[in-house]
């Protein structure tokens, strides 16, 4: 009787999750099989020639260009990961404090998140303008902050971050009510405001959505292209060239398709590894359930 | 006619002779834009106008890199184009790819042409391992263009108002200095900010000066002497005679505003500045000169536009489409003389040669440049928005902003194209 109920609920399950599971399969699983199976092998733009097992493996590992692109990959990490967690979450207590001025102040933080990045990248452009932009007149400068080798990428990051932190806002927003008002309620009347009533309730209820939101901005970081590629395209000398840029130029000015694929295998493994990683210090603290 | 004669006419209608199926339908893609893409666009048009067999279909698509990149892939599984233009410097690497399909002699013969119109330097061009993989179109080799007014201020001027010639790094240097302290504006012009072609193209033409290889034995041999070249280009902007970090609109509105005495840049800008000087805004008097002789010898880079027919992968192109096709590339090498006005040397020498191209101005002044052309050497590396020069503009800018070393820019240089110098040549 149980094991017919449950076939009777496996076929709408199966019928359900068909689509997602069919889309999953072609358009990311085989394309990522392919891919490492091209890695193994010695490929321009079109045609693949020969199977040269691990050489272009062998030949990442002594590439300096791949490590350093590399390299820039986690400084724009760096500079991007916990500020726009951070202020995603300041964000979202802000809109969650003031109740009347609350839903202005969520669509002002949403908005730029609804740009498409060669807007985003456009207005980021104009404002930065050596002679014209906004920034160096309101500083009195004619820097040109994309061409400076120091400013460049934390410029890069500004941007960014003013792009996409209305999206972490909303996340920890979602934690933020999803908190019972009754744990306030309860430690209001045993005498807790401010600060102590953020760290001994609102903090250990967010903690696992603030994790999550970590996790999410490490991978959307890590995957950083367009950004670079439309406002610095990788100069000054390839100083914010990233791993994708160095994929892409790889396959597409350099018509090696066989070494483009190592490294994005190479990257794909990275990532993996440092979401893990991760993941791992989230549950040593605690934070993750 | 009642409904079953239409019934039959519509199913007999494919086995019917039609006037539609008589015309041959040319798509093109060329990678011309701003004047070249209008002028060619008029060249089309003409065509089109000039006769009912063949009609003629231009697509213009983003220079550089997404061109190549679009023509390679399209060409591989047969839905690149009929006839495309590129540059003849990519030809070891489209040809050597697969990418183009070879021109024979009989073809060109058909529709009245040989290799013998063209000028020898660019049909050589044309060939790989002795087959003619694209009909040349032109040349633009870098030039020196120059303000009158600036330069005459500075003494630099003959009594008929041309330059007095220079020969020699000191004596451009000296010039660039004279202009500076004359007039308190920059000497030269040039696109210098990341990402830009320029340097690359005037290092090219100085180490050909110096009769020194870019590239020999699959390793870089310009050695100490590519780096001391770089290093006095470099100099011009650190003494203030340049200004450093400008990209390309903003080096040509630099000259067109008259605020440098001299712009180094492709034949390309002549058209801006005809155009400039018969409505009167430009506000100076021009001048255009060759690439000086500045070490020994005047070699001056250049690159040509060429036709060129794609292979497209398993479907190959009838014989009725090719002599279709090259009916058009017979008609443009014809009626060059239109496309010279864009500043190029037309490639057709019976245009090339005649008395209205060697009387037409500008161009008569630059025109003794065609002598001393060189090409990015051949490999499969080199060429237009090659993967060469892409790194080349990453790197080679840096010296003049003052942000690396000429030595450190270099080896950065090495370091990254070290690869593809190994590398065999990809096939498509």
């Amino acid at each position: 009787m149980k094991a017919l109920h449950r076939r009777r609920e496996t076929l709408p399950a199966m019928l359900l999750l068909a689509p997602f599971l069919a889309a999953f399969l072609l358009f990311f699983l085989v394309p990522a099989l392919q891919t490492f199976w091209l890695s193994l092998t010695d490929s321009s733009l079109t045609r693949t020639s020969a199977f040269v097992g691990l050489a272009n493996y062998v030949t990442l590992v002594q590439d300096p260009s791949f490590w350093a692109a590399l390299g820039n990959t986690f400084y724009f990490s760096l500079l991007t990961v916990i500020p726009l967690t951070l202020l995603g979450l300041v964000m979202a207590l802000l809109v969650d404090r003031f109740s009347r001025a609350g839903p202005w102040l969520q669509g002002a933080f949403f908005l730029p998140f609804v740009l498409p990045i060669s807007v985003m990248t456009l207005i980021a452009d104009w404002m930065l303008q050596p002679s014209a932009g906004v920034v160096n007149h309101v500083l009195g400068m004619q820097r040109a902050w994309f061409a400076d080798v120091h400013w460049a990428m934390p410029m890069v990051a500004i941007g960014t971050i003013w792009w996409t932190v209305g999206f972490n806002m909303l996340m920890f927003l979602a934690g933020l009510r999803n908190i019972p008002r009754e744990l306030y309620e309860a430690a209001a009347l045993d005498g807790a405001r401010g600060w102590a009533l953020f760290r001994h309730i609102t903090w250990p209820q967010l903690k696992p959505v603030a994790w999550t939101a970590l996790v999410l901005q490490l991978i959307a970081s890590l995957k950083i292209f367009g950004q670079t590629y439309i406002m610095t395209t990788g100069g000054p000398y390839n100083t914010t060239r990233v791993t994708l840029h160095y994929m892409y130029e790889t396959a597409f000015t350099q018509s090696d398709a066989g070494y483009a694929a190592a490294i994005a295998t190479a990257f794909v493994i990275v990532v993996v590894l440092l979401s893990l990683l991760q993941g791992a210090i989230a549950r040593r603290l605690g934070g993750a359930k | 006619m009642n409904r079953r004669t239409l019934l039959a006419l519509l199913a007999l209608a494919p086995i019917l002779p039609s006037h539609a199926a008589e015309v041959q339908l040319v798509r093109m893609w060329t990678l011309l834009s701003g004047g070249d893409g209008a002028r060619m666009r008029a060249l089309v048009d003409e065509f089109n106008a000039s006769q009912q067999a063949v009609r003629v279909e231009s697509t213009t698509l983003k220079w550089g890199e997404p061109f190549y990149t679009k023509l390679i892939t399209g060409s591989v599984v047969g839905a690149g184009p009929d006839l495309a233009t590129i540059h003849l410097s990519r030809l070891p690497n489209l040809a050597g790819g697969g990418v183009l399909r070879p021109i024979a002699a009989a073809e060109l013969a058909a529709v009245g042409l040989a290799g013998g119109d063209f000028l020898p330097r660019q049909w050589t061009k044309s060939q790989y391992q002795g087959r003619t993989y694209a009909v040349p179109l032109d040349q633009h080799p870098l030039v020196l263009y120059y303000n009158k007014n600036l330069v005459g201020k500075a003494g630099l001027l003959d009594e008929r108002g041309q330059l007095k010639p220079i020969e020699g790094m000191a004596a451009l240097t000296d010039a660039l200095r004279r202009v500076k302290a004359a007039t308190g504006k920059p000497g030269l012009t040039m696109e210098s900010a990341q990402s830009s072609y320029a340097i690359w193209r005037l290092w090219l033409s100085l180490l050909a000066q110096q009769g020194l290889p870019i590239v020999a034995n699959g390793r870089f041999a310009y050695g100490a002497a590519g780096e001391a070249t770089l290093a006095r280009i470099a100099g011009w902007f650190q003494a203030g005679y340049a200004t450093p970090g400008m990209d390309y609109p903003a080096s040509t509105s630099q000259f067109m505003g008259g605020n440098a005495g001299f712009m180094l840049n492709g034949v390309w800008e002549v058209p801006e500045l005809v155009r400039g000087s018969k409505a009167g805004t430009l506000g100076f008097e021009y001048g255009i000169v060759p690439l000086p002789k500045l070490y020994g010898d005047a070699s001056a880079w250049a690159d040509s536009h060429g036709f060129a027919l794609p292979a497209n992968g398993d479907k190959p192109m009838s014989a009725a489409k090719a002599h279709a096709v090259l009916s058009f590339v017979a008609y443009v090498s014809r009626h060059s003389m239109g496309w010279a006005e864009g500043g190029h040397i037309p490639a057709y020498r019976p245009v090339a040669e005649s008395a209205a191209a060697l009387a037409l101005e500008p161009n008569a002044q630059y025109a003794a440049a065609a002598h001393n052309v060189v090409y990015d050497p051949d490999g499969w590396y080199m060429g237009a928005a090659g993967p060469l020069e892409a790194i080349a503009s990453k790197f080679l800018p840096a010296p003049l902003a003052g942000q690396l070393t000429p030595a450190d820019a270099l080896r950065r240089f090495e370091t990254e194209a070290a690869r593809l110098l190994k590398k065999r040549a990809p096939l498509y």
